[in-house]
């Protein structure tokens, strides 16, 4: 029963990692490769935009999946214990995003983000800006684009993980806090937070791990990595190595090595914080 | 008194963050919609009152655009994906849960172990091998290497989890071969988590991008995500036209969701179940 998987798995998984141990020693012009040992990790030492673009992925994790997790975190006790009626159906409009593939809302958010676009303008009207602002050509204004797209698209996806983890908890637990006199702040911070921890450690894992690689938004809403690499992600870097720029598969391999390794690293992290879970 | 005023005010605060919440998910949505009605300069202008142009939005999305190729392109790879992963997929699950031995546990862990392998990885590789197998710019190559999910194997074993045991013996008792216990036993009283399986597959086929990407190069084989962003790289865009097409890209989608909430969310969610 397993057979047909396991096939499959040997040709298109297994067979392309073992293959990707000789191109890693490899330099490739066209079609053409020749053996250069290390020298495609030699090179990549040297690569700036590769590091600048490994250290845009750390900037957008570090500053995007906080406030989107905070962002969750809030909606989700709101929708459990703030509200009676809507339940249902705030859920559904804030799940809503999650529907939309990723090219389809980086073009949507791309047309949205235009210098003389609807963003731009509905600022200007509510007088929150006076000059429209380069939301896509500006650096800093397009990592804080993609940070905007990002949150957008996944929030509403984290939120409903929290949802589940709030209703798996007791309310009796809530009921003694309330006895005792803490207020619902408190029970916040006491109550509901430890309580949720492996799901929140859940959902930073997930979203690390996708943020490592970012490659739809930036190649498609803030077009190829830009302005100037701004937005310039390791994994759309590897993709253009290969692809757009010099069709070199041997150091786009090598490269898509380091991506491995830093995965592997947080994977690592992520066995440690979940096997906590189960005990 | 002060403490029902307190407490209404921050009910107040509550409902004004979800309002404004709801507004900013459902908003591009309505903008997409009021998009497809209007003229490219008014849709970056940001009109926000429909527009006539529906209609020649439409005839240019068909007809300049080739829309109804990029559908049944990415309708045609999604299904064939489902067909196949499904059966694939849970036929494997089925094997690892119910049939268990040192060796497939051992395989099993193996599999799991490749969900953490980053795409861009396997990427690579695998064009190469597609290039050597002569498969390059056919839609079999955006299909075979979908087909196997190590995650669709551990969310049907999660839920196979569920099914009795005791009923295959009796099953065997009758005589039952070990396919049929899967097809006309196993099936039948677990569809719910069949058709979780099915959404999350056809998504994510539907979706994807990258992969596409790299081996389609004709224009009449693209996928409908692939076609998209090769849209926006044109000199002049059709704006009104994109909006349509984005908009039939998000449709099938949001269908699921609207109709079938409860498994499509199941699907995303098998992951936190163990």
């Amino acid at each position: 029963m397993v057979t047909p998987a396991t096939i499959l798995y040997m040709i298109f998984t297994f067979y392309p990692i073992l293959k990707s141990l000789t191109m890693v020693t490899q330099k490739w012009q066209g079609l053409r490769s020749t053996y250069i040992g290390l020298g495609n990790f030699t090179r990549m030492m040297q690569d700036k935009v590769f590091w600048q673009a490994l250290g845009n992925n750390f900037l957008f994790m570090a500053i995007q999946i906080p406030i989107m997790i905070m962002l969750a975190l809030i909606l989700a006790v709101m929708l459990n214990q703030g509200i009676k009626r809507g339940r249902g159906v705030l859920r559904t409009i804030f799940f809503l995003p999650c529907v939309t593939s990723l090219i389809a809302y980086s073009v949507l958010f791309r047309m949205l983000f235009q210098t003389n676009g609807l963003l731009n303008n509905i600022l200007i009207n509510l007088n929150i800006i006076n000059a429209p602002i380069g939301w896509l050509n500006d650096p800093f204004w397009a990592k804080a684009t993609i940070i905007i797209a990002l949150t957008w698209r996944w929030t509403g996806y984290n939120m409903v993980f929290f949802l589940v983890g709030l209703q798996n908890i007791n309310s009796e637990i809530y009921e003694a806090a309330e006895v005792d006199g803490a207020n619902k702040i408190q029970q916040f911070f006491k109550v509901t937070l430890p309580l949720l921890r492996p799901v929140i450690l859940f959902s930073v894992v997930t979203s690390i791990s996708g943020t490592m690689q970012l490659i739809d938004e930036p190649n498609v809403l803030t077009w190829e990595g830009g302005p100037a690499n701004a937005t310039m992600t390791a994994a759309l870097y590897i993709y253009r190595q290969a692809f757009v720029l010099n069709s070199d598969f041997g150091y786009a391999t090598a490269l898509s090595y380091v991506i491995v390794l830093i995965s592997g690293l947080f994977a690592l992290i992520q066995m440690k914080t979940l096997g906590r879970r189960d005990e | 008194m002060s403490v029902a005023r307190r407490w209404s005010i921050s009910k107040l605060l509550i409902w004004i963050f979800l309002f404004v919440g709801a507004v900013l998910c459902v908003f591009p949505f309505i903008w997409m919609l009021i998009g497809t009605t209007l003229n490219p300069n008014d849709v970056i202008a940001g009109v926000l009152v429909p527009g006539k142009e529906f209609p020649l939005n439409w005839n240019k999305a068909v007809k300049n655009y080739n829309l109804p190729q990029y559908f049944l392109n990415s309708l045609k790879i999604a299904v064939i994906t489902v067909f196949f992963g499904v059966i694939v997929n849970s036929l494997a699950a089925f094997g690892f849960e119910k049939y268990r031995s040192k060796a497939r546990e051992r395989l099993f862990s193996f599999f799991m172990l490749s969900l953490m392998l980053p795409q861009i990885a396997i990427v690579i590789p695998l064009f190469k091998e597609m290039s050597a197998l002569k498969l390059l710019n056919t839609h079999a190559a955006i299909i075979l290497p979908s087909i196997m999910s190590p995650f669709i194997i551990f969310f049907m074993r999660q839920n196979f989890q569920m099914f009795p045991t005791e009923i295959m013996e009796a099953a065997r008792i009758d005589g039952a071969s070990e396919l049929y216990i899967f097809f006309r036993i196993a099936f039948p009283s677990m569809k719910a988590s069949f058709v979780s399986a099915g959404i999350y597959m056809f998504l994510s086929q539907w979706n994807s991008y990258l992969w596409p990407l790299m081996t389609i190069l004709s224009e009449d084989k693209k996928t409908l995500p692939i076609a998209i962003s090769s849209m926006m790289r044109a000199y002049t865009i059709e704006y009104g036209a994109v909006m349509v097409i984005v908009c039939i890209s998000i449709l099938p989608a949001l269908v699921l969701y609207l109709t079938m909430q409860r498994e499509f969310v199941a699907g995303l969610l098998g992951s936190v179940k163990g």
